[in-house]
């Protein structure tokens, strides 16, 4: 999915500049301005908005009453923040301008420094939105630009692959989580009817002078396209209706039946918010709670002990389970400690075996070992020791949610998790996804007024902006390639010349 | 147009067989197998880069058979022919001469999606290749069945890289050595023909099957994957027995349009073009399919045909209870059968005659020949380079229905650029790629070599990002100057043409912009626009040009002393204005185009290449060896940290290449320097 976001400004080759040595503008830049929070989540008491590209200026002088003069450039100046659409302040704060090409990106530039709420930087992305010729950055798209505008060496490029994966995977989970609600099976749905309107104006297009495709096939789609232009339109303007995105870290607790998951759950929101019991099997739904470790907001979920199970609702709780960790930006895997195998390597071997099964991949987890209390102070020490010595193994923790015990450690490891966590703006920013949404959805109902305005003139064209639309809803749901077109045209139709 | 003579027949096969038996042992550039749309050509291509060539076929009078549809062109297929002309290919101008029927289909939905096509008379369409064929410089036929391809074994320095050497011929124990092979065997390869329940070897009825040499080769030699795929055609019905009175009457276009960018007006007059006409199945149809289903072994077979063009049997099944179109195609103008374009069957003669009946126009139609299905394999096509060059197989080239593709213009498209680059590789050139970017044809390969195929692949304006700067009409100026200037396969006649046209378009661009005036002085010039710009706007005539309403004619009778010299292109003028202004691609295709131009070498080895790449993406690459970053970017499963890496590796590598050669030249420097010096003293 994120393959073709990503190729949107893919990757200029840097040859030229690089090797000449020529530090001008970029000549080979992206048109298009872009800009995104650079500042981490949480709790922050600034936040960095940054812009790039050509409409920076048209962006800085809009936005930060500069009118009638130019602004110094590398110089902070105090201004108040407007939105440009109602002259409304959003914000007092700091204005930076950086033309090109000595600018971090190569290009013109500017930075927003304004006040760390999630209230204000997602009104100062949205009004940056509204201004022509701007759009929300794909991820790692500033590093990208400065790596074409040769501004970035190449041991920084060596290091530019795995911020995109880290990045792209950020996405992915954020994706994810937003896919599975409501939100996600209304942008599922609309994105259905494009395909449909699409694979029909195209059979239309390469077949109907031959095939048996009825006359009315048209003016469903015209149909179809105004309904979803209007819905679409309303959708954007309305937005109350938009889901509350769930915000902060993603923490789930996951493991096998019994472990204590639900036991740490309790301690840490110091509060009974899931029942306990002895009985294997008794958390079966998703409990979620929102706590504050050190100051960042996280969203902690408890989970169904993961088992095969007869019971037809609890193997609905550990898919759920499952999905959750699926989307999870971080997993605390809770083992019964006092259930280990005594043996030296052995507990080593099974522990690496449970997490393979618990986890699709180990990057983001602390493994939690309940229970020491019931472990002997020998076989506690051996077993750290042991395990200590394990390459590969994620960081461990031994605690006892019953006395307490290793509780400070525990929380001071998830503390720095989730700090590292928040220093990625990506992970948890709902305003950010927002801003990106509306861009795109914003895009999507201009290509469909494209398709009206030349319906008639250039069936070409039209479809060329059903194409464009899709691929705009596209950047939310997944990318739509031509052989899924050709299947809904050939289930659709009968093609035979 | 059309001024060369058509040679009479019979002469042309006393020249071809004087030279037949003198040609054991000799060696040849470009050996081309096949003589249908692909192999003719591959063959015309290669000998027009200045390869000396052999075009091998079992008979020579099918040299340019229509085996199915007497048509070319359409949807998709029309802007492949006019490219296949573009590159000074033969398909295009053997349709103007065999052309009976002419009509661009989508006439009202876009010049970027029109459809030249028309049918065609067999008869002529085959003179005017073979003749082609027969004055083509360098280029020899030869009739006889290939035993057997040649190649060396692998290479141990480079496991699994054989090359071809020749081929054997069925009773000839010398070979033909060739530097260069290109094979276009079309349904001939382990072909079977199915008609009722009975099967027999073949690629075409009365045709001898050929020779299961080819196929040991290249399954058992070079171990390539192969496939099954299958394709049929319609009964030819006496045309004497059809009752046209029941058919809707289909007119032509009234001024037929040429599909060669060298004629000015197809040989068939206007008002002698051929009629076509339209019928429907009936519910009888769908009774005879199945009750004769038993029958029929090729409906029953799991193999893969296409879900377009599908036999009837297959359209009743898959949408039962509705009526289906069958066109009444000529098959030429002294002909007297009629092509029932839609009513592919495979059913024994005796039931087939019994399903036309059903159908009101044939109710006492008669059946000349009964139709049938086919069989054959194609070799999985990511095994080949975009040069269409088998990756394992230096010099041994493959374009038609040998790689998955279905249609005359598919393989016309194929064989042009693999006979030109079967030419080029025998030169010692280097071979040449199209982008998807430029042509339909790059859309076409690029497919073909990175996706492969599942059933048979057939062009749809649909596979074509970037179809609105893909037009037929522009066809020349995106593939002529390349094919003269890069690949060698174009005459200096059409691309000195394309010249003259490429630079009075720009000029009269340039006048048009010249023309500038307020709105209200255009609105007395041109009294029934509505304009609807604000007075201050001063407007020009590429922009008044760019309205729906004004047509170039209508300015150049305002304006006759400045643009009547542009006349001839009123229609290009006016598509070129209307989509300049729709920039939307433009963008894309810079971008494209930038990522295509970056080339990753054949020889990489992705399992020890120094740079952080995933085992599964290293597998993939290895198994689909992209030739440009671009094509890897399209890979499934390649990551977008995986493409970083690879540009990063390309660059490094590009940078170490270029400091090798500026040594180089400084060496070469210093010698000349130090020996001038030496000539000095």
């Amino acid at each position: 999915r994120y393959f073709f976001a990503l190729a949107s400004c893919r990757l200029t080759p840097p040859h030229r500049r690089l090797c000449t040595g020529d530090g001008g503008p970029a000549g080979l830049a992206d048109a298009q301005t872009v800009f995104a929070l650079s500042s981490g989540y949480g709790r922050c008491g600034v936040a960095v908005i940054r812009v790039s590209g050509p409409a920076s200026m048209t962006a800085l002088r809009s936005m930060a009453g500069l009118k009638h003069r130019l602004p110094p450039p590398r110089t902070a100046l105090l201004r108040s923040i407007t939105d440009p659409r109602t002259e409304e302040v959003l914000d007092r704060g700091l204005v930076l301008w950086f033309p090109g090409p000595h600018s971090f990106t190569g290009e013109d530039s500017a930075e927003f420094h304004v006040h760390g709420g999630p209230a204000v930087i997602a009104a100062v992305l949205q009004a940056l939105g509204s201004v022509p010729g701007m759009r929300p950055a794909e991820a790692g798209e500033f590093t990208r630009r400065a790596f074409q505008a040769g501004k970035l060496g190449l041991t920084e490029v060596e290091g530019l692959g795995d911020l995109i994966h880290a990045e792209t995977e950020a996405q992915r989970r954020q994706a994810l989580r937003q896919m599975s609600g409501e939100l996600g099976r209304l942008y599922q749905d609309w994105s259905r009817k494009l395909k449909r309107c699409l694979a029909h104006v195209e059979a239309f297009i390469d077949f109907s002078e031959d095939e048996l495709i009825e006359d009315g096939v048209l003016n469903q789609v015209d149909t179809s396209v105004l309904n979803l232009q209007t819905e679409i339109e309303r959708h954007l303007k309305d937005e109350r209706r938009g889901e509350r995105l769930r915000s902060g870290v993603q923490v789930v607790i996951a493991g096998a039946t019994n472990a204590g998951k639900s036991s740490l759950l309790n301690t840490l929101c110091q509060r009974p918010a899931a029942i306990v019991s002895p009985i294997a099997g008794t958390t079966r739904d998703v409990v979620e709670t929102a706590l504050d470790v050190g100051g960042f907001p996280i969203l902690l979920s408890d989970t169904a002990g993961l088992r095969d199970s007869p019971d037809l609702v609890e193997r609905e709780g550990v898919r759920r389970a499952r999905e959750r960790v699926e989307q999870a930006d971080l997993t605390l895997v809770v083992v019964d400690g006092s259930h280990l195998p005594p043996d030296d390597g052995e507990a080593a071997v099974f522990l690496q075996d449970h997490l393979s099964g618990v986890l699709p991949t180990q990057d983001q987890c602390l493994l939690v070992l309940n229970k020491v209390d019931l472990l002997t102070e020998e076989t506690k020490q051996k077993l750290e020791a042991d395990l200590s010595r394990v390459p590969g193994l994620p960081p461990l923790c031994f605690i006892s949610c019953h006395t307490n015990e290793g509780l400070q450690h525990f929380l001071t490891e998830l503390h720095n998790r989730v700090k590292t966590l928040c220093g990625d703006p990506l992970s948890g920013a709902p305003t950010l996804t927002q801003a990106r949404h509306r861009a795109h959805l914003q895009q999507c109902v201009a290509a469909l007024a494209q398709y009206q305005r030349y319906r008639d003139a250039d069936l070409a064209l039209a479809a060329e902006g059903v194409r464009l639309a899709l691929t705009g809803l596209g950047r939310i749901t997944g990318r739509v390639g031509a052989e899924e077109i050709l299947d809904i045209i050939f289930k659709d139709f009968c093609i035979g010349k | 147009m059309l001024t060369k003579k058509i040679v009479p027949l019979q002469s042309f096969l006393s020249v071809v067989s004087r030279r037949a038996g003198h040609l054991a042992g000799r060696h040849y550039d470009v050996i081309v197998v096949g003589g249908g749309h692909a192999g003719t050509e591959a063959a015309a291509a290669a000998a027009r880069v200045g390869a000396e060539t052999l075009l091998v076929t079992q008979k020579i009078h099918t040299i340019g058979v229509l085996s199915c549809n007497p048509s070319l062109g359409g949807v998709g297929k029309g802007q492949l022919v006019k490219e296949v002309d573009a590159l000074d290919g033969l398909c295009g101008r053997a349709g103007d001469w065999a052309g009976i029927y002419f009509s661009i289909l989508n006439r009202r939905k876009g010049p970027a999606v029109w459809g030249p096509r028309a049918q065609l008379d067999r008869q002529r369409y085959r003179e005017f290749i073979q003749s082609e064929l027969l004055c083509t410089p360098r280029l020899t036929v030869l009739e006889g069945a290939v035993e057997e391809l040649m190649v060396t074994d692998a290479n141990p320095q480079e496991p699994g890289r054989h090359r071809v050497t020749g081929i054997r011929l069925a009773n000839d124990s010398d070979p033909i050595l060739a530097s260069s092979v290109v094979l276009t065997t079309g349904t001939f390869l382990s072909g079977s023909l199915f008609m009722g329940r009975t099967t027999s070897p073949g690629g075409r009825i009365g045709d001898a099957p050929s020779s299961a040499g080819i196929s040991n080769t290249l399954r058992d030699r070079l171990g390539l994957r192969m496939g099954r795929l299958k394709t049929g055609t319609p009964p030819r019905i006496l045309k004497d027995s059809v009752d046209f009175s029941l058919a809707k009457f289909q007119p032509p276009d009234s001024i037929p349009s040429p599909f060669s960018f060298l004629n000015t007006h197809v040989r068939c007059k206007p008002e002698e073009q051929q009629s076509c006409y339209l019928t429907y199945t009936t519910p009888g149809v769908e009774r005879v399919v199945r009750e004769t289903l038993h029958l029929n072994c090729h409906v029953q077979q799991d193999t893969k045909g296409p879900r377009y063009c599908p036999s009837i049997e297959s359209r009743v099944l898959r949408f039962p209870g509705r009526s289906h179109q069958v066109w009444l195609e000529p098959e030429g103008v002294n002909s007297d059968l009629l092509y029932p374009q839609g009513l592919t069957m495979t059913m024994p003669p005796e039931m087939q005659l019994r399903l036309i009946r059903e159908i009101p126009p044939f109710h006492r139609a008669e059946i000349h020949t009964p139709g049938y299905g086919v069989h054959y394999d194609y070799v999985c096509p990511t095994q080949l380079s975009p040069a269409l060059q088998v990756k394992s197989a230096q010099g041994l080239f493959l374009a038609g229905q040998i790689n998955g593709t279905t249609g005359y213009e598919e393989a016309a498209a194929q064989g042009v650029w693999a006979g030109a680059n079967a030419a080029r590789s025998a030169l010692s050139m280097p071979p040449v790629t199209l982008s998807r970017t430029e042509s339909y044809i790059g859309v076409l390969i690029d497919d073909l070599v990175t996706r492969g195929v599942t059933e048979p692949y057939r062009m749809f304006t649909s596979r074509a990002e970037f179809r609105t700067s893909l037009r037929p009409d522009n066809a020349d100026l995106r593939l002529t100057l390349k094919g003269f200037e890069e690949v060698g396969c174009v005459s200096s006649f059409r691309y000195q043409e394309t010249v003259r046209v490429r630079d009075s378009l720009q000029e009269a661009l340039t006048a048009l912009q010249s023309l500038t005036m307020s709105p209200p002085a255009w609105r007395k010039k041109l009294p029934d626009i509505r304009m609807s710009e604000a007075k201050g706007n001063m407007l020009n005539g590429m922009e008044v040009l760019q309205y729906q309403d004004v047509s170039f004619e209508m300015l150049e009778s305002v304006f006759p002393e400045c643009l009547s010299p542009y006349k001839e292109f009123s229609q290009r003028l006016k598509i070129e204005v209307f989509l300049t202004f729709f920039h939307l691609s433009k963008r894309d295709i810079e971008r494209i185009q930038r990522e295509e131009n970056m080339s990753l070498p054949q020889d990489i080895d992705y399992f020890s290449l120094p740079v952080s790449l995933s085992v599964e993406v290293r597998q993939i690459l290895d198994r689909v060896r992209p030739s440009t970053l671009g094509a890897a970017t399209r890979l499934p499963g390649v990551t977008p940290a995986a493409i970083v890496h690879l540009l990063n590796y390309v660059w490094h590598k590009g940078q170490k290449e270029k400091r090798a050669h500026k040594r180089q030249l400084h060496q070469k420097e210093d010698r000349e320097e130090e020996l001038s010096a030496r000539n000095a003293s």
